[in-house]
């Protein structure tokens, strides 16, 4: 009786204190398919560049969209078209889950002209309709958040938008991009790049 | 695992139940376990800081002589004038807050039968070790370079020459003749010969017009990005004169004369020898290398050495991967070793990873191209997915290689 007791707690203990052993913050398979992604997209999702996007806390199905599109050819990056390519062959479930699940880091406490902010909350009126009325996006359907993503990034998506290399399949979203972005232009979308890269 | 008496292993097992709510639980019946890195470039520093992410309970130590950690990615910027050596000069501190020990001294040698590196009189134990000891250069292979080899500058390990390559081209007088010779493949950055000759030729077409460069080649054409730096020199076509297949044999500095493979003789006012290279000595001396006696075999997924036990190579002095000599691949096999150390380490199986290359050059003061490359792993060997370059030059491509640094060297360093 002594004996299985201590058996049996020395087996409990042994194999709890074995799954400690890595213990770090990239103890998941998600964590480890992605390491190579850190490069561009900084630990766990956190891009500190301007041109590249944040990861961290991103809405998975919408990742996994992304992903798909720039595999496919549904979206033109050179440095995103191999990588994605990447993550399917590794693991776009563990992938996607892992950057879902990271804390996406505060907005970008940059300076910015409080003007081009002030143009940029009025010129987001129009966008609210589709990203939510805090550019939280609408996982319902599949459409990004805005809120804290890196500025750079935005503005070469809606670059990419208004000269029309950047097509949505949804014919009704489509049409409503089409719309807004004839209204824009480039001091515009650098006015709400700046905007959403920093709303709080 | 280390015998213990069971009265000794139920106070263990005690304390440790009570203890599994913290953070940081020892590992029962282990002894420590130690990894050294040799190196803190962009892939020995790398995986000192993953080793510790990955494993807290592991010391790793880190042997690094320079107190800064200077950029190559970018330093042909520096030669142009566009970039100041400062802005690619970083420090350690973000290595150390890991819990990595730095120790700013060489490494003297290995002793692998005995798992033991010697620093200066110490000789330290480790149960894993990971080198990433960059290249060397092989002096002797061009003639008189090995005599002249502290006026003649390279610039190609980014530093002090860096800065006074970029001093000679300020002095050059317009209508001079600068010099530049590549290396026979494998090097350190395939297209960064090709990077500097845009960024000279760029300098040269807006501050001294009448100039003229001369790219003495040793491989038949250029050796990455092909098609985009064929366009590039084109556009610098009144500036730049592209040799291929001209390996320097011979450099003469006092007549100031380069002599080629095929007895051509080439005169200079301001020279760059990039030398033929090797992996750094100490893989050397540690008898890591190959047959060819230049680069390091390693496991494609461990990155184990395929000459010695325990013993890891990552980065530039690695071959056999279908992979650039780049600072993203060096940093890619930092984290993926770092990840295989610490499995090993546990007794458990590594994870099957594989890395990529994002590479940025630029070609003017403003524009970059790019080739990225996607790989897997197949039946244990890297193998490519995919590779993309860019359409051309551009102002985004430059702006997404800033981004790409301000993130990489956080990576490898904060």
């Amino acid at each position: 009786m002594a004996t299985s007791r201590i058996l049996a707690i020395s087996i409990l203990t042994f194999s709890l204190l074995t799954a400690a052993a890595n213990a770090g913050p990239l103890d998941s398979a998600g964590a480890q398919k992605s390491l190579v992604c850190s490069a561009c997209h900084g630990f766990a999702g956190n891009a500190p560049g301007q041109h590249v996007p944040i990861l961290a806390g991103i809405n998975a199905n919408y990742f996994k969209k992304a992903i798909k599109d720039y595999a496919d050819g549904k979206r033109s990056s050179p440095e995103m078209e191999p990588y994605s390519k990447y993550v399917l062959q590794f693991g776009l479930d563990e992938i996607a889950d892992y950057f879902a699940s990271q804390k996406k880091p505060a907005p970008a406490a940059v300076k910015v002209d409080a003007k081009a902010l002030s143009r940029g909350a009025t010129l987001a009126s129009q966008c609210g309709a589709c990203h939510g009325p805090k550019g939280d996006g609408d996982p319902q359907r599949n459409i990004p958040a805005l809120r804290g993503q890196r500025s750079g990034f935005l503005q070469l998506q809606m670059n990419l938008f208004a000269s029309d290399k950047r097509k949505l399949e949804d014919a009704e979203l489509e049409e409503a991009k089409k719309r807004v972005f004839k209204g824009l232009n480039d001091a515009d979308i650098a006015d709400l790049a700046a905007y959403y890269a920093t709303l709080k | 695992m280390t015998k213990i008496s069971r009265r000794r292993f139920l106070q263990v097992s005690g304390l440790s139940v009570a203890a599994l709510g913290a953070a940081q639980v020892p590992v029962f019946g282990q002894a420590r376990r130690r990894v050294i890195v040799i190196g803190g470039g962009w892939g020995g520093a790398t995986a000192a800081k993953y080793v510790r992410l990955t494993d807290p309970s592991i010391e790793v130590t880190l042997l690094e002589p320079n107190k800064e950690f200077i950029s190559c990615p970018f330093s042909n910027l520096v030669l142009a004038g566009v970039e100041s050596l400062k802005s690619l000069t970083l420090n350690y501190n973000g290595v150390r807050k890991h819990g990595v020990k730095i120790r700013h001294e060489a490494a003297a040698a290995i002793d692998p039968d005995k798992k033991r590196v010697r620093v200066g009189k110490d000789s330290l134990e480790y149960d894993r070790l990971i080198v990433s000891p960059g290249i060397d250069f092989q002096w002797d292979q061009i003639e008189g370079l090995a005599q002249a080899k502290d006026t003649v500058l390279h610039a190609w390990k980014a530093g002090p020459q860096t800065v006074q390559l970029a001093q000679q081209l300020q002095a050059l007088p317009d209508g001079g003749v600068v010099v530049m010779t590549v290396p026979p493949v494998a090097f350190r950055c395939p297209p960064g010969p090709y990077e500097r000759t845009s960024m000279i030729a760029w300098f040269l077409k807006t501050k001294k017009p009448k100039s003229k460069l001369i790219v003495l080649d040793a491989n038949k054409d250029i050796v990455s990005k092909t098609g985009l730096f064929k366009a590039i020199f084109k556009e610098y076509e009144a500036n730049i004169e592209y040799r291929p297949s001209q390996k320097a044999e011979k450099i003469d500095v006092g007549a100031k004369e380069i002599t080629t493979e095929t007895g051509d003789k080439v005169k200079y006012d301001v020279v760059n020898v990039i030398p033929p290279q090797r992996a750094g000595a100490i893989a050397v001396d540690a008898d890591l290398v190959g047959g060819d006696k230049r680069w390091c075999e390693v496991d494609h997924v461990t990155y184990e050495s395929l000459k010695q036990k325990h013993v890891h190579v990552v980065g530039d002095a690695t071959i056999g991967l279908p992979v650039p000599k780049s600072g993203n691949v060096a940093n890619a096999m930092g984290k993926i070793c770092a990840t295989a150390v610490v499995y090993l380490l546990n007794g458990k199986e590594v994870p099957q990873i594989a890395p990529g290359n994002t590479c940025y050059s630029w070609v003017s003061d403003k524009e970059a191209i790019a080739v990225v490359n996607a790989y897997k792993i197949e039946n244990g060997k890297v193998v490519q997915i995919e590779q993309k370059l860019t359409a051309g030059k551009s102002v985004a491509t430059a702006q997404n290689s800033i981004a790409w640094r301000t993130s990489i060297w956080n990576d490898v360093l904060g």
